[in-house]
C-alpha cells in the first residue's frame, strides 16, 4: 500500500509541478521596446505592385473608411483590403489588447498616449519627413504627437494620422426652429437659453443627446459649455496631460452646473440615460428634437436625410463676439508598431489626404475637412449645405485659435470610468455639478500619475 | 446555462436513493480496486489531470500570482502585496459590484426557486396532460439559447419604446413606463428579470420532475389527517423536494455570483455602475484598463465567494438518509 | 374531486401565462426583425410590410455560413476529447478505484463552481504566449480543460454503479484493462455519455465569454461570440439585429426541438448530479 501511494503521489506531483511551475517570478516582461525614433526614409514608400492585405480595424456605423478602402484599391489593384469593424467603445476597450497581440496595419485610434507609453504605435516622424507632412498646417497633426515616453501630448513625435479632422458644434432641425421664431443661429449662450425655453414650452424637446450604455454622449454639451465660459487653453493642457493641469476650475463648474440646469429644466429626453448614439441620430432626423451636440461626421448623412432642414452653429459665447472653440479632432488613425505592412499603410494614409478623389470622397462621405497642405484643393460643396456651414465654421475656429480635443480622450480609461458613469449619475440626480468635476480629476491624476 | 456544481460527497454514489434506485452491494474486494495495479489507474486519470491542471489549475495559481502584483499586462510588473485586495474591499466601485452581484441572487435565485415551487406545486396535477408536455419544451428554451441572444431580446423589451412599457401602457400604468436598462433604480432589478427569466424554466421543471417522485400516499394521508394545500406543501413537497431545491439555489446562486453575458449585452454594467458585477469589472479591468493586478484580485476574491456561497448551500441540503 | 378541478385550471392558466412569458422575447425579436432595416420600431407592432429579405440580409452581413463551420469546428475540436478524457478518467477513479483516487477527484471536484471569470486572464497570456490567440484552438483547449470537472463526475457518477462483476468476468477470459474498457464499459455507458454530449455541445456553442477575448476573428468564434460581435458592428441597426440574433439561435433551437426529450433529460440529470 505504501511504495503505490507513493507512487501515484509522485505521478501527482509530477503533472502538477511541471505545469504549475509556471508560478515564479513576476508576471511581465516581454514588452516590445521602443523604436529608437522614426527611421528616417530614403524614399517615400508605396504598396509596391505584388498583392498585399492591409487589415485595418475600423469603426463601425461611418461609411467614410470603407469608401476610401474601395477607392484606393480602384486606384492600386494589387492591394486588398481585411477590415474588421466595432463600435467605438469596443474598440476602445480592444485597443490595447489588439495592437499588442494582433497588430492591423492600420487601426482607428482612440486616445493615443498610453498605446505610446507601451510602444504598441509605430513612430511616423519617418514617413511624415518623407511624404512632407511636416509642412501642413501643424495644428493639425498636434493632437497625435507625444513627447517621448508618452507623457505630454501635443508635442513630439507622431503617432498617428487623421482621415480628415472633424469639428463639432450644434446641429439644429430648422423646421422646428421656425415654430419658435429662430430665424438665425444664437450667438450667446443666453439666446441658445432663450431657444431653448421656448421649445420647451412649445412641447419640443430642445435637445436631442445620448448618454446611455458606455457613452456619455452629455460630454459633447459639457465640453462646450467649458468652452462658452473659459478658455479652450487650459481644457487642452488637462486633455494633454500637461503637469498639473486640472479640470476642476470655476468655469468648468459653471458650465456643469448649466447642464445641470439643462438637465433640471427637462430639456432632454426622460430616457437619455437609455439612449445611444444611434438611437439619438435616428430621433433626431425624425425630427424629435431641436439641437442636437455633435460633429461634422453627420454633415454628409444629415444632407442627405433631411435636405435642407438641418443648420449647424459653433457653440456660441457667454459674451456676444466672443472667442468660439470646439471640439476639433482627426479622425485617429494610427500603424501598429508590429504591422507587417507598415508601409503600405502609411502611403494609404498619404494618398487619403493628397489624392483629389480621396478627398472629395473625404468631404462628401465623411462631411470633414481633408487633412493635407493649407493650399491643397478644396473639393466643391454645394451652398446651403450643412456640409458647407460646417467647412466654414472650421475656418472660424482655426481663426480663434479655439480648437480643442475632446475631454473624453485624456486618458484610455477616462471616458468609459469617469465621465461617462458621472454623467449618468448627474442626469439621476445622483451627482453634483461641484463633486462630478472633483471625482473625474481624482480618477484622472490616479490614472496619469499611477500606471 | 445550467453551471454543474460540487458534490461534497467524495466516493459515494451521487444519485440520489429514490423509488428507482438501485442497491448496490460492495464486497471487501473491491476496496482494493480490481485487481490492476494502481499505476494503469492513473495512466486513465493522467490526460484529463493534465489539460485539466495546464489550462485550469495553472491559470487559478497564476491568478493568484498576478493579484500581488501591479501590472500593465505588457511592460513590467511591480510587487504590490495584498494592496490590490484592500482596494477592492475599500474602492467603492469595485466592492459595490460585488454587492450588485449578491443582489442579483435576489433575483437569479429567489425569484425562479418561490415562483417555480408555487408554479410546480399548482400545476402538479396535471404534470402529465398534453400541456404540460409542451411546456416542458417551451420553457426550457431560454436555457438552449445563448444568454446573449436573452441578452439582446431583453434590452429591446425594455428599452423606452419596447414591448413591456407597451404593455404597461395597455393597463394605464404609462407613469410607471420608463428605460428600465438606463434608470438607475431600475437597471440592475431589469437585469436581474432577465436572469429570472432564464432561470425559472429550468428551476419549475426541475422542481416538477421532483415532485413527480413524491409519493402520492404521502399526500393521502396528510388529506385523512385534514391538512390544507398550504399545510401539504409545507410540510410534504418542500421537504421532498430538498435535494431539487438545493439544486436550483446553487445553480442560480452561481449565475448570480458569475453573471457576464447579460450584463455585458444589455447594459454594460451602466448607467453610473449601478449594474457593474464583478465578472464584468475583471474583463474591464484586465483588458482595457490593464489593471491586470487588480482584475486579478478581484478574481480571487469572486472564485472564493462563490466556493463559500456554494459549499453551505451543498451541505445544508444534502441528502442524509 | 371538484376541488382538484378547479386546481387543475388554474394550472393551465399559469402554463399558459409561464409559457407567453417566455415566448415573449422570441416573438418580439420577431417582429422586429421584420422592420425596414435602419427603422426604430416601438413595442410589438406588426409592420405594414413586412421585410422578410432582413433575414437575407442578415444571413448574409452575419457570415451565416461561416459561422456555422466554425462553431461547429469547435464543437468538433472540444467534445469529443472531453468525453474521451473525461470517460478514462471517470471509469479509473469509479471502476478500477486506484489509490489516491479520492485525492485526484477532489481536486477535480473543486473545479465545478469555477467562474470562467476568474482565470480568463492568465488564460489569455498563456494562450497568447502558445501562439494560439485568434485560432479556434484558443476556445478549444481551454475549454476541454474547463470542462473536466464536470466530465469526470459525470462518468464517475456512472461508472460508480457499474457492477463489478462484470469486469471479473471479463477478466477471467483474458481482457486487458484497456479491452475490458473500450470494449465492455464504453458501450454500457452509452446512455451517460450521450447526456454528457448533449450538455458539452451546449456549453460549447454557447460560450461567450472565452470567445470574445481570446478571438477577434467573429469567424473563427462560438455562435454566441459571434453574435457579440454582431451586435458590435450592427447594434445600431434594431430590426437587422433582431434578424440577425434569431438566425444565430435558430441551429441551437432546431438541435433542441429535434432531441428535445434528450436535451430535458441530460440538463435535468445535468444540473441533479452535479
Amino acid at each position: 500500500m505504501s511504495r503505490r501511494t507513493r507512487w501515484n503521489g509522485a505521478a501527482l506531483a509530477v503533472v502538477m509541478g511541471g505545469t504549475l511551475a509556471a508560478g515564479c517570478g513576476a508576471p511581465g516582461g516581454d514588452a516590445p521596446q521602443p523604436e529608437a525614433t522614426g527611421a528616417s526614409l530614403a524614399a517615400a514608400p508605396t504598396c509596391g505592385t505584388a498583392p498585399v492585405t492591409l487589415n485595418a480595424y475600423i469603426e463601425t456605423g461611418f461609411p467614410l473608411p470603407k469608401e476610401l478602402s474601395t477607392e484606393f484599391s480602384k486606384q492600386y489593384p494589387n492591394v486588398k483590403w481585411n477590415i474588421r469593424e466595432d463600435q467605438f467603445a469596443v474598440i476602445t476597450q480592444n485597443a490595447p489588447r489588439v495592437l499588442a497581440d494582433d497588430p492591423p496595419d492600420l487601426m482607428r485610434l482612440p486616445q493615443v498616449s498610453e498605446l505610446v507609453k507601451n510602444n504598441l504605435l509605430k513612430n511616423l516622424d519617418g514617413y511624415a519627413k518623407a511624404f512632407g507632412w511636416d509642412s501642413w498646417p501643424a495644428s493639425q497633426l498636434e493632437q497625435m504627437r507625444l513627447a517621448p515616453g508618452g507623457k505630454t501630448r501635443g508635442e513630439g513625435s507622431l503617432y498617428a494620422m487623421g482621415l480628415n479632422f472633424s469639428m463639432t458644434g450644434v446641429f439644429y432641425n430648422k423646421k422646428l426652429a421656425d415654430k419658435i421664431g429662430m430665424s438665425s443661429p444664437p450667438t450667446t449662450l443666453a439666446e441658445l437659453d432663450d431657444a431653448m425655453a421656448k421649445a420647451k414650452s412649445a412641447g419640443i424637446t430642445p435637445i436631442a443627446q445620448f448618454n446611455g450604455g458606455a457613452t456619455g454622449g452629455l460630454a459633447f454639451p459639457l465640453q462646450d459649455l467649458m468652452a462658452s465660459y473659459g478658455p479652450s487653453g487650459p481644457i487642452n493642457d488637462w486633455i494633454y496631460q500637461k503637469p498639473g493641469a486640472t479640470i476642476d476650475t470655476p468655469s468648468n463648474v459653471q458650465a456643469t452646473q448649466h447642464l445641470e440646469k439643462w438637465i433640471k429644466a427637462g430639456y432632454f429626453w426622460k430616457d437619455i440615460n437609455a439612449v445611444d448614439y444611434a438611437t439619438m441620430m435616428s430621433r433626431f432626423i425624425k425630427g424629435e428634437g431641436l439641437f442636437s451636440f455633435n460633429g461634422d461626421w453627420e454633415s454628409g448623412n444629415l444632407d442627405k436625410q433631411m435636405a435642407g432642414n438641418v443648420g449647424f452653429f459653433l457653440m456660441p459665447p457667454v459674451q456676444q463676439g466672443g472667442k468660439q472653440a470646439a471640439m476639433s479632432a482627426p479622425l485617429t488613425y494610427g500603424i501598429s508598431s508590429r504591422a507587417k505592412n507598415a508601409d503600405c499603410a502609411a502611403f494609404f494614409l498619404n494618398w487619403v489626404a493628397t489624392d483629389p478623389k480621396a478627398r472629395e470622397i473625404g468631404v462628401k462621405i465623411g462631411g470633414s475637412h481633408p487633412m493635407g497642405p493649407a493650399d491643397a484643393p478644396m473639393p466643391e460643396v454645394a451652398e446651403g449645405t450643412v456640409t458647407a456651414s460646417t467647412l466654414d465654421a472650421g475656418a472660424k475656429i482655426a481663426q480663434d485659435n479655439g480648437s480643442m480635443d475632446f475631454i473624453a480622450n485624456a486618458t484610455g480609461a477616462i471616458y468609459a470610468k469617469s465621465w461617462t458613469p458621472q454623467l449618468q449619475k448627474l442626469v439621476a440626480g445622483q451627482q453634483t455639478p461641484e463633486e462630478l468635476l472633483k471625482s473625474v480629476q481624482s480618477d484622472y491624476t490616479s490614472q496619469v500619475g499611477g500606471s | 446555462m445550467t453551471r454543474p456544481t460540487p458534490d461534497s460527497a467524495v466516493d459515494s454514489p451521487a444519485t440520489r436513493p429514490g423509488p428507482a434506485a438501485v442497491t448496490r452491494k460492495r464486497s471487501p474486494a473491491r476496496a482494493g480496486g480490481l485487481r490492476t495495479p494502481s499505476r494503469v489507474g492513473w495512466l486513465f486519470v493522467a490526460p484529463a489531470l493534465i489539460v485539466y491542471a495546464v489550462f485550469v489549475l495553472r491559470p487559478i495559481v497564476l491568478t493568484v500570482q498576478y493579484s500581488l502584483y501591479r501590472w500593465d499586462g505588457i511592460g513590467p510588473s511591480t510587487w504590490a502585496g495584498l494592496g490590490n485586495y484592500v482596494k477592492v474591499f475599500t474602492d467603492p466601485d469595485l466592492f459595490a459590484s460585488i454587492l450588485n452581484a449578491v443582489k442579483l441572487i435576489a433575483f437569479f435565485s429567489v425569484i425562479p426557486v418561490v415562483l417555480g415551487l408555487a408554479i410546480a406545486s399548482t400545476i402538479r396535477r396535471i404534470a402529465a396532460s398534453r400541456l404540460a408536455l409542451v411546456a416542458r419544451t417551451v420553457l426550457f428554451l431560454p436555457q438552449v439559447i445563448p444568454l446573449v441572444a436573452a441578452g439582446i431580446a431583453w434590452s429591446w423589451l425594455l428599452s423606452s419604446t419596447g414591448l413591456v412599457n407597451q404593455l404597461l401602457g395597455y393597463v394605464g400604468l404609462d407613469g410607471v413606463a420608463r428605460a428600465w436598462l438606463g434608470d438607475f433604480s431600475t437597471a440592475l432589478p431589469a437585469v436581474g428579470v432577465i436572469g429570472a427569466w432564464v432561470l425559472l424554466g429550468l428551476c419549475t421543471i426541475l422542481l416538477l420532475s421532483g415532485m413527480s417522485k413524491i409519493d402520492p400516499s404521502l399526500y393521502e394521508a396528510a388529506r385523512m389527517d385534514g391538512a390544507n394545500s398550504l399545510r401539504e406543501f409545507i410540510s410534504i413537497t418542500v421537504p421532498s423536494l430538498r435535494q431539487e431545491i438545493g439544486v436550483c439555489v446553487t445553480v442560480t446562486v452561481i449565475a448570480a455570483l458569475a453573471s457576464f453575458d447579460i450584463v455585458y449585452v444589455s447594459t454594460q454594467g451602466g448607467p453610473g455602475n449601478a449594474t457593474m458585477v464583478p465578472g464584468l469589472e475583471i474583463y474591464y479591468l484586465a483588458f482595457s484598463e490593464r489593471q491586470v493586478g487588480m482584475a486579478s484580485a478581484l478574481a480571487v476574491v469572486l472564485m472564493l465567494l462563490v466556493i463559500l456561497v456554494a459549499l453551505p448551500i451543498q451541505w445544508l441540503t444534502k441528502d442524509r438518509s | 374531486m371538484i376541488v382538484g378541478r378547479r386546481e387543475a385550471w388554474t394550472g393551465r392558466l399559469l402554463l399558459v401565462l409561464l409559457m407567453a412569458v417566455t415566448l415573449m422575447p422570441f416573438l418580439s425579436l420577431f417582429v422586429t426583425a421584420l422592420h425596414p432595416s435602419g427603422s426604430y420600431p416601438s413595442g410589438l407592432e406588426w409592420p405594414s410590410d413586412p421585410q422578410w429579405g432582413n433575414f437575407v440580409k442578415a444571413f448574409q452581413a452575419a457570415r451565416m455560413i461561416e459561422l456555422i463551420k466554425s462553431s461547429v469546428l469547435i464543437v468538433l475540436g472540444v467534445v469529443p476529447l472531453s468525453l474521451l478524457l473525461g470517460t478514462l478518467a471517470g471509469f479509473a477513479i469509479g471502476h478500477l478505484r486506484m489509490a489516491g483516487r479520492n485525492l485526484v477527484f477532489l481536486v477535480f471536484v473543486l473545479g465545478l463552481t469555477l467562474p470562467f471569470e476568474g482565470i480568463i486572464t492568465p488564460l489569455y497570456y498563456q494562450v497568447r504566449d502558445m501562439g494560439l490567440l485568434n485560432t479556434r484552438w484558443a476556445i478549444i483547449l481551454p475549454l476541454i480543460g474547463l470542462f473536466m470537472p464536470f466530465g469526470v463526475f459525470w462518468m464517475r457518477a456512472h461508472f460508480v454503479n457499474v457492477p463489478e462483476a462484470l469486469s471479473e468476468s471479463a477478466r477471467i477470459d483474458g481482457a486487458n484493462v484497456w479491452q475490458l474498457f473500450w470494449r465492455i464499459h464504453v458501450p454500457l455507458a452509452m446512455p451517460a455519455l450521450s447526456s454528457l454530449a448533449i450538455l458539452l455541445f451546449l456549453w460549447t456553442w454557447n460560450q461567450f465569454l472565452l470567445a470574445i477575448v481570446l478571438v477577434d476573428d467573429p469567424l473563427k468564434r462560438t455562435m454566441s461570440g459571434a453574435l457579440g460581435a454582431f451586435q458590435g458592428q450592427w447594434g445600431t441597426d434594431m430590426p437587422l439585429l433582431c434578424a440577425g440574433s434569431l438566425l444565430i439561435l435558430t441551429p441551437t433551437l432546431v438541435i433542441f426541438l429535434i432531441f428535445q426529450r434528450r436535451f430535458v433529460t441530460a440538463l435535468l440529470q445535468g444540473s441533479l448530479k452535479g
